[in-house]
């Protein structure tokens, strides 16, 4: 990205859809409604949904859902997903529990 | 803490190729695995593969898996499983979770070769129970033994929709339909030709409308789309079913890369986000490599080898080899690779509508459309020919880099030459002597004897048979078209399985002689399931 | 568009976003320039949510009290957006004599200055949550210390501030301020220059750069800190959690997960990277660092890591300033890793100083000049 957005520019008139309440991130429960309304309130980017609304923040991280929000809020800002950002990948790639990631194990 | 020369993270066909080529030139080697087996999508398949003898043509995945491994073993690799890498450091530490501890792991070089995973698609009613990926029920029934249902619906023509709905009829669950939103079917069309032949109804232009069901899934409707992919009314169709199954694509798991540091791109060409590499796998980090579906979506014996460039990189990087050694292995290695990526489903050819072979016949529209070829253009293609006694009909009408029936046949009746994603050609000047090596040969099951003249009124045709329990010699059933459809009733004179043929048996039964150009598969009278 | 407005804010943080609001709230215009692609990258999103006066610099204690007694209960509903705070209190744990003095130490002073928070012992510290371990053998309570989400506190200023007209510019880094006519006036970045009566530069680190080119310095150190945040779990307790020699801190979020921060005591020296990577030791300590503390807690899987650069100043508060030689430009950063439970006062504050108005607290103590040599 590193691409200029205006964040104030106008994206249209929300329009409510017959499938606004699929659920789209099946970890969090997010809808596809909670999204497209996400954008409109001004989180333009994958980032930002994610903190606003917790898609891609379950047990999954995002693996079964991302390619799915991508999709949406592109669709919303009018771009191609490419555009927007590519999610971050963060230790751990699974879940870990915290007695597991607490016993280190001691070498020589 | 430890320090490989070389660590892989994912122990398929990428990461053991990998580890493979750089323990042979001396390298310490460990790969990490978050399975309890090795092999990634290797022991899934039981297909036969495609391609040529370099690329373990029409050997199934599984035991190419098994070779990889005893190779791997053999050289001294440290193959950890259920080690589940949880994340790529600075300094190319790699931390491991291995039971119940956290291990600590330095790589001079690493190779992240973790494969891809599963595409969803939203539709009303997609997170019921009995909605799961193609990958995942292929999984359930090949790793685990259990059907994944008993009534499926298949979302997806691309080879994983085509090679899990046939895997799905051998496990003894009826497919109700393959679905694709495409007006074209997007795998190879010798594996939707298998599909089609057991009477499995194509629908292209289609797309689900919903999933139905309380609690878990009891139907699913489907509707035509038109060009604005909306859903045309009237054209809704509803079948029961308590299992879809998502056959939409992949997307490589880069998360490590991505936590690494590595330069991310998105390429929906290679799957979605893909580390930058070069051509021999190197990342923007150096001594950090990819290969496999992470670094792109493409097939397994792509994957063998990029991993083993990656390996033969690595064993350069850390002067175990000279430049010379790495120009000339990996110049051999991505020639290969060339050869895998010709042809009509070529990478550079995704998307395109290709309407003429390379040889100029027609691509077959039917084909593409329904599953299965035309009766009336079968003979168009150099692989079909009529001819007095036993002979081959290769029913091979798509250019895919394969020719292992070339290679099984001891009379050289089969040819294609060079290029090995000519089309085959029947060379009507030898004499088949009816072993049916090339019958059981075919990855595509695209092959069968037909002999018109042993009996007066009868034609004997030869087909290759996956499913079990295998007819008995003697008994009747129906005939069926490529489409599926009865076309008359059949006996079976003759069931051969040896070891030659691995597991694909060959059925002769005895039809009508008008029927021999049509019968093309045989359905038992007794349902045994 | 214009490129003009009232007030220009450098930095689109949880800081940088409450101004914005609280500007627009007044009828102003603002535009707000942040360098990232997204709004509130840095350490405004990365914290571990903490609301607390207590164990604060005795000259941030009122900025912490004012906030928790007047903007944060009713924060939810004037942003629009429930941004999940929590008032259940704050428990400081120890489980060594030497612990305890320590607390003693922090609960005097501020109790001298108004704060209820007093010292409590182990068992009456179980009783106010039954999941702590019998090792601990005493505490610092303050009841009415918490923590709220920041994630959605840093969003929701951001979302009503737009909504109010505030016009906030992604993707624009800021290289310099420029003064006309012995103003701050100029703004300016790689593409555009921006101009604005007032320019509030809230940029974390990243404020120090950019106060340099009007000849200005903020003696602040980046400081990596990392948190990783567990699978949801049913209620077990609320309170915001400590320990004496801050292992680490945290809390069970609205959402059922645990947050909790801390360091392995190596992080000053970890690699600095754009890319704000974590360090393969730091989560296994804290770990450690929290079984002994919540033994039940061990089972709990652990989703995902992270670290964030906290801005630590010299003397470890912020700067929240006019600069007098550059009459025009207002300082808020160097936060030191508390700046988040003061945000919505800072927010107002920034906003009056923005408007020439008396502040509503004092922010003397944090004047821009006030560093000196250590022999006067």
């Amino acid at each position: 990205m590193g691409k200029i957005n205006e964040r104030t520019r106008d994206l249209g008139h929300f329009l409510e859809m017959a499938d606004d309440d699929i659920i789209i991130c099946r970890c969090e429960e997010v809808t596809k409604g909670e999204i497209r309304r996400a954008v409109h309130e001004g989180m333009f980017t994958l980032q930002e949904v994610r903190k606003f609304l917790r898609t891609g923040m379950g047990l999954c991280q995002g693996q079964t859902c991302g390619k799915l929000v991508k999709g949406i809020i592109a669709r919303e800002l009018n771009i191609s997903p490419n555009e927007l950002e590519s999610s971050t990948g963060r230790a751990p790639m699974r879940p870990v529990e915290m007695q597991v990631m607490a016993n280190e194990r001691k070498e020589g | 803490m430890k320090r490989y020369d070389l660590i892989i993270v994912g122990a398929g066909p990428a990461g053991l190729s990998a580890s493979i080529e750089a323990a042979k030139r001396g390298l310490s080697v460990a790969i990490f695995d978050e399975n309890s087996r090795p092999g990634g999508q290797l022991f899934k398949q039981v297909h036969k593969f495609f391609g040529s003898k370099e690329h373990k043509a029409k050997i199934r995945g599984f035991r190419i898996g098994d070779e990889l491994l005893s190779a791997a073993n053999a050289l001294g690799v440290d193959v950890v499983l259920n080690a589940i890498v949880i994340g790529i450091y600075q300094n190319k530490e790699v931390v491991v979770n291995i039971d119940d501890e956290i291990v600590h792991y330095k790589g001079d070089t690493v190779i992240v070769a973790t494969g891809a995973s599963e595409n969803m698609i939203n539709f009303r009613g997609w997170t019921l129970p009995g909605v799961i990926g193609a990958g995942a029920a292929q999984t359930m029934m090949n790793l685990h033994g259990i059907k994944p249902g008993e009534r499926v619906l298949m979302l997806g023509s691309g080879n994983v929709g085509l090679v899990v709905s046939y895997q799905l009829l051998q496990a003894g669950c009826e497919v109700v339909a393959v679905v694709d939103a495409a007006p074209r079917i997007g795998g190879y069309g010798v594996h939707a030709a298998k599909v089609a032949r057991t009477g499995v109804p194509f629908y292209l232009s289609h797309t689900i409308i919903k999933a139905v069901g309380d609690k878990y899934v009891t139907g699913v409707e489907i509707g035509e789309v038109d060009k604005e992919w909306k859903i045309i009314k009237g054209t809704e169709k509803y079948f029961n079913v308590d299992t879809i199954c998502l056959a939409v694509g992949l997307s490589p798991m880069s998360q490590l890369l991505q936590m690494a540091g590595c330069d991310i791109v998105e390429d929906p060409k290679r799957g979605g986000t893909v580390p930058v590499c070069n051509h021999y796998g190197e990342t923007s980090i150096k001594g950090i490599y990819v290969a496999g579906d992470v670094s792109g979506i493409e097939e397994a014996s792509s994957a063998m080898i990029e991993g083993r460039i990656a390996g033969i990189a690595a064993s350069y990087y850390l002067g175990y080899i000279e430049e010379d050694e790495l120009i000339k292995e990996a110049y051999e290695q991505e020639k290969s690779l060339e050869k895998l990526r010709q042809g009509m489903f070529a990478p550079e050819n995704k998307g395109k509508e290709i309407l003429k072979t390379d040889e100029g016949y027609d691509v077959s529209i039917s084909l593409l459309r329904n599953g299965y070829l035309d009766e009336r253009e079968v003979d168009k293609y150099p692989g079909v020919k009529r001819t007095k006694g036993v002979h081959p009909v290769i029913e091979c009408s798509q250019n895919i880099p394969c020719n292992p029936c070339q290679d099984s046949c001891p009379k050289n009746c089969i040819k294609i030459g060079q290029d090995i994603t000519a089309l085959p050609i029947f060379d009507d000047t030898t004499t088949c002597i009816g072993c049916g090596m090339c019958v059981a040969s075919c990855s595509g099951q695209a092959i069968f004897l037909i002999d018109n003249d042993r009996e007066k009124e009868y034609s004997y045709v030869t087909i290759p048979y996956e499913f079990l329990p295998l007819p008995e010699v003697g008994s009747k059933g129906d005939a069926l078209d490529r489409s599926g459809a009865v076309v008359c009733e059949a006996e079976v004179v003759e069931v051969k399985s040896i070891k030659a043929y691995d597991k694909t048996h060959l059925v002769t039964i005895k039809i009508p002689k008008e029927m021999s150009l049509s019968t093309r598969f045989f359905k038992q009278l007794k349902e045994v399931y | 568009m214009e490129n003009h407005a009232d007030i220009i804010i450098i930095g689109s943080g949880v800081m940088g976003n409450a101004a914005a609001y609280y500007l627009a709230k007044e009828g102003k215009s603002v535009i707000v320039l942040e360098k990232g692609d997204h709004i509130g990258d840095g350490g405004s999103t990365r914290n571990g949510g903490g609301v607390r006066q207590s164990g604060r610099h005795p000259a941030e204690l009122p900025l912490a009290m004012y906030s928790v007694q007047n903007l944060w209960p009713g924060l939810s509903e004037e942003l629009g957006v429930d941004v999940e705070y929590y008032q259940e209190g704050n428990l400081r744990l120890g489980k060594t004599k030497q612990h305890l003095d320590i607390l003693r130490g922090l609960t005097e002073r501020s109790k001298e200055l108004g704060l209820d928070v007093k010292m409590i012992d182990g068992d009456v510290a179980r009783s106010i949550n039954p999941y702590l371990s019998d090792e601990v053998i005493g505490a610092s309570w303050c009841p009415t210390d918490g923590h709220a989400n920041p994630l959605l506190v840093t969003l929701a200023y951001y979302k009503k501030a737009r909504e109010l007209g505030v016009r906030f510019i992604t993707g624009e880094e800021v290289t310099e301020i420029r003064k006309v006519k012995g103003k701050a006036q100029k703004v300016i970045t790689e593409n555009n220059i921006y101009d604005g009566d007032k320019i509030i530069l809230a940029a974390g680190l990243e404020s120090r750069k950019i106060a340099q080119t009007v000849g200005v310095d903020v003696p602040m150190n980046p400081v990596l800190l990392e948190v990783l945040v567990t699978e949801p779990q049913p209620e077990m307790f609320y309170q915001m959690l400590g320990t004496a020699e801050a292992d680490f801190y945290g809390h069970q979020s609205n959402h059922g997960s645990f947050v909790f921060g801390g360091t392995s005591g190596l992080d000053a020296f970890a690699i600095k990277d754009d890319s704000k990577p974590t360090m393969s030791i730091t989560a296994p300590a804290i770990c450690r660092g929290i079984i002994k503390y919540f033994p039940n807690l061990k089972e709990l899987k652990i989703i995902r890591t992270w670290s964030g650069y906290i801005d630590d100043c010299a003397d470890h508060i912020p700067v929240i300033s006019h600069v007098d030689e550059v009459p025009g430009l207002i300082i808020a950063c160097a936060f030191s890793g508390h700046g988040f439970g003061i945000s919505p006062i800072v927010g107002i504050l920034l906003s009056e100083m923005a408007m020439d108005k008396e502040t509503t607290l004092d922010v003397s103590p944090f004047r821009y000049n006030r560093f000196k040599a250590k022999i006067q």
